[in-house]
């Protein structure tokens, strides 16, 4: 008898998952919208290092002079109540809005997936927990729920991250169980053999390409999400302390805007928006080019 | 055959598609015609551009990324490809029609059998009234075998089983009388009992109503079971085309033969007694890399210099009486 | 302002350590979890939620009077985005892979990438104020006079919606384009229109119902950022206001509502749901 080394139903998986990445990279690449996207991202992520090491935008917080000065080519973007560079600000902001969605969606994606897995994985009372409790944190709307968080957690960066993360993985975490779910029957059909060790390595194998695509697209989407919400914090004077954010520049707004000081506002609006545009595409361009069943139709 | 029976006519059929790795040709100079009352029966494997050749007559090609390049549909003395887009949907599911492969999810879920029924007689037959769309529905439901069929009428597609999805798709296709019946491997995905009462349905409701009908399959089976003519499909072409009879009798084509041998059988009517099932060595060369010269060079236990050479492929060129084939080498 | 020992926020700053028990002990914010738990959800079902701690008043009182402006503005705001954005994910839908479709869909998400809070000021401060299309802020009750006041905050919740909805709608539908009973209907010669509108949407329903109805209950609350801005006495506004002041009854209260709104609501779009699909008819 030959010893037949994997099971072709294995090796055409590996060869679908295989190919599929393969063919996202492609689509990728000849898209002209993901290329500049990414770019631009790449750049953010560089300006928040940069600025975080203090190398550039180190002189944020000099008073250069008049306060509320409309911008002008010493400033590009004017200057605030103190007299600081809008434009320094700004660039000092990124640092803020780039680590916020990091953090935030590293956190929503180790809870999301944990949880997921867990739930569609052992199915039964486990499921149960869980579905129980993601439905209980969803029915709280999510400005509550961000303020009951940092309510517990007090204020600062870190309760920042905690709370955008933690209100953020249930999306995820359905999805995940979904897929889990779908897959396992699938196994315990096909294999009627193998129990133990075998069996999680080889749902494992099958599970982790189909869900890969689905955990990099919603950490693409969570990304966005949270540089857009770490504003709402800020309104509700949650935000971050002791340093420029997109956020508290916006917020600040609400004042100036009443005595015609619009460069704030216009500034912190305009970085997000070209950041959070390019993360939109570039998640948009990950799902077309990731999702199996998208490949081929438009 | 007669002409005066020859309801529709395929000349030089070429369809292409863009995709993103390239432009391939689907289906790339096809002939053959369609008799009323007769099956043809268009057999190959995936990707050999059968199903494609079907949506060209139906005029169902999806563009962009495909298009026919060139050709010429003949029907009722028109070129279908000639006319305009409001032109064929008057023709479609009215006087061509055309059923699917998967029964379970052409249906649409959310509406009754019957309603998806009276919707092809409202949009051909606008003068009945909704009474006589009802009764004309539930007399199709019937003609195809469905057991009370009032019933069923107001049922919704998940309540019935593959079989009768089945019907009820050849109970619309023919609910307009249609000249002509296109059938896409109707019966591949059913149970194999279940296949044989399609295949007698089919071949019964022919009878009866006199439709031509094009079926086409990868199962040489179903074309022993239902088809008057037969055309072998390989890559985009037509390599083989005759009578059912001489086709499985006297196969002249190398894949034609390959094809016929690998149906499992118990008994040693084509002469071999085998332990083993015989296959057709090597894979059907992707539309993206086709070998310059025949297509099936590579797969082929005849073939020659000849073949792999630049005459290019060979052309379909009478043997006899009603068959044709296109190889260099062809069997004896 | 918000994270801080409650009893010592409502004493000041002055408190002693034995005042702040003592009212901890009258609040019964001293009480294991699990009882103020039993509480809460006791609340739930009498409605009886206690008094807010800055105004005094009885919060069943409060509810009633803000339920009403924030209704104003979120019940005409969710039918106006709903159809509109209906409309157009079957407009684009319709024209998909066109440039029209292109362009809608990099507007939509364009708007998405935009802070609501920055829609809001830039609203105020230049459709309102400078150009006095609209009013600024404020609220008066009753028909017709709350209408002029509504207008604004109706049309920034819209244009905060459009962008993820459409989205949203646009892949539904697109999904069910691209299904196998679409193919049958072109064979039998249906027009596209009528594909799209009787076929498509038929189906498309199922999963747009479940995401518009598990919305309503969130339209009790109204848009919290919406009603502090333009200053819409509502429901969403007192939250506010209570998160703002550490009112705990009152942000009690108004948690519980969401949620027994959120639970009422699901088992309704599950109902809907078995009406909406033949397929899962409750036998």
């Amino acid at each position: 008898m030959e010893q037949v080394e994997k099971m072709p139903e294995t090796e055409i998986a590996e060869q679908k998952s295989k190919s599929l990445w393969v063919h996202a990279f492609y689509q990728l690449i000849s898209d002209p919208f993901a290329k500049v996207s990414f770019i631009i991202v790449a750049l953010y992520a560089l300006v928040a290092i940069l600025s975080g090491f203090d190398i550039i935008a180190g002189n944020w917080d000099v008073q250069f002079g008049e306060g509320y000065s409309a911008p002008s080519w010493q400033h590009i973007f004017g200057t605030d109540l103190f007299g600081r560079s809008v434009f320094l600000k700004t660039v000092k902001g990124t640092e803020v809005a780039m680590s916020v969605g990091l953090v935030t969606a590293i956190i929503s994606m180790i809870i999301g997936v944990t949880l997921g897995a867990t739930a569609g994985y052992f199915g039964g009372k486990v499921d149960e927990f869980i579905v129980w409790f993601y439905t209980t944190v969803t029915s709280i709307p999510y400005i509550m729920l961000l303020v009951a968080i940092t309510f517990i957690l007090g204020k600062g960066l870190i309760a920042v991250y905690l709370a955008l993360g933690l209100s953020s993985w249930v999306n995820l975490c359905r999805l995940i169980r979904g897929e889990v779910i779908r897959h396992k029957d699938r196994e315990y059909v096909h294999a009627a053999s193998a129990i133990g060790a075998n069996e999680f390595t080889k749902l494992f194998k099958h599970i982790v390409p189909n869900v890969l695509h689905i955990v990099i697209i919603n950490f693409s989407l969570q990304f966005q999400v949270a540089i857009k919400s770490e504003v709402i914090l800020s309104y509700l004077g949650l935000g971050v302390q002791g340093r420029p954010s997109w956020g508290t520049m916006i917020n600040d707004a609400k004042q100036e805007l009443a005595q015609g000081v619009w460069w704030q506002l216009a500034a912190a609006t305009l970085a997000m928006f070209v950041v959070v545009l390019s993360l939109n595409i570039l998640g948009d361009a990950l799902r077309d080019a990731l999702d199996p069943k998208l490949k081929g139709k438009k | 055959m007669n002409d005066e029976q020859k309801i529709l006519e395929v000349k030089d059929l070429v369809v292409e598609f863009n995709t993103d790795r390239g432009k391939i040709t689907a289906v790339n100079g096809v002939n053959f015609e369609v008799y009323r009352g007769k099956s043809l029966g268009i057999v190959g494997e995936s990707g050999s551009g059968k199903s494609v050749s079907a949506l060209a007559i139906m005029g169902l090609i999806p563009n962009p990324p495909g298009r026919v390049k060139s050709g010429i549909i003949k029907y009722h003395g028109e070129n279908l490809l000639d006319k305009s887009v409001d032109e064929m949907r008057k023709i479609r599911g009215n006087k061509i029609a055309m059923i699917f492969q998967e029964p379970m999810t052409s249906l649409n879920p959310v509406f009754t059998v019957g309603n998806q029924i009276e919707e092809v007689l409202k949009l051909h037959q606008p003068e009945l009234s909704k009474q006589e769309r009802l009764v004309k529905g539930v007399e199709m439901l019937s003609l195809v075998g469905i057991p009370s069929p009032e019933k069923r009428y107001k049922e919704y597609p998940h309540q019935l089983s593959g079989g009768m999805r089945q019907r009820v798709m050849i109970a619309m296709a023919l609910a307009c009388k249609p000249d002509i019946l296109i059938a896409d491997e109707p019966t591949t995905a059913l149970d194999v009992t279940i296949q044989a009462q399609i295949l007698e349905l089919m071949n019964k409701l022919q009878k009866d109503l006199g439709m031509g009908i094009i079926m086409i399959t990868h199962d040489l089976g179903v074309v022993a079971e239902t088809c008057d003519d037969v055309a072998v499909m390989y890559c985009g072409k037509i390599v083989e085309r005759s009578d059912v009879k001489s086709i499985f009798n006297n196969p002249k084509h190398p894949y034609t033969k390959g094809l016929i041998e690998s149906i499992p059988s118990f008994d040693s009517t084509s002469g071999v007694a085998r332990d083993r099932l015989p296959t057709i060595e090597g894979m059907v060369p992707s539309l993206f890399d086709l070998p310059s010269g025949c297509s099936f060079q590579d797969r082929c236990e005849y073939s020659s210099d000849e073949c792999r050479g630049k005459n290019g492929s060979p052309t379909l060129t009478k043997i006899s009486d009603g068959h044709k084939v296109s190889c260099f080498n062809p069997l004896q | 302002m918000v994270a801080g020992d409650p009893t010592q926020l409502l004493l000041g700053k002055h408190a002693t350590a034995k005042q702040m028990l003592e009212l901890k002990r009258e609040l019964g914010l001293d009480r294991p979890f699990f009882i103020q738990y039993l509480d809460i959800v006791k609340s739930a079902f009498t409605f009886d939620f206690g008094r807010s701690w800055s105004t005094k008043q009885e919060i069943i009182e409060m509810i009633k009077i803000g339920a009403m402006p924030s209704l104003t503005v979120s019940i005409p705001a969710f039918i106006l985005s709903t159809i509109v954005s209906i409309a157009v994910s079957l407009l684009v839908s319709f024209f998909r892979g066109s440039k029209l479709d292109r362009f809608m869909v990099f507007t939509c998400v364009a708007m998405m990438s935009i802070s609501s809070l920055a829609y809001i000021l830039f609203a105020q401060k230049f459709l309102a104020y400078e150009l006095g299309l609209f009013e600024i802020s404020g609220y008066e009750s009753g028909f017709p006079y709350f209408l002029p006041y509504v207008l604004l905050p109706v049309l920034i919740w819209v244009v905060l919606n459009l962008g993820p909805d459409v989205r949203f709608y646009r892949t539904i539908i697109l999904d069910e384009i691209y299904q196998d009973y679409v193919r049958t209907a072109r064979a039998k010669g249906l027009s596209e229109k009528m594909i799209l509108f009787k076929h498509v949407l038929k189906n498309a329903m199922i999963p747009i119902i479940t995401y518009v109805v598990i919305q309503i209950p969130f339209l009790i609350l109204g848009a919290l950022l919406i009603e502090s801005f333009f200053g819409i006495p509502g429901l969403g506004g007192i939250t506010l206001n209570a998160i703002n002041s550490s009112d705990f009854p009152v942000i009690r209260a108004m948690t519980v509502l969401s949620a027994v709104a959120y639970i009422i609501f699901s088992v309704i779009t599950d109902v809907l749901y078995t009406l909406v699909d033949p397929r899962v008819r409750l036998k």
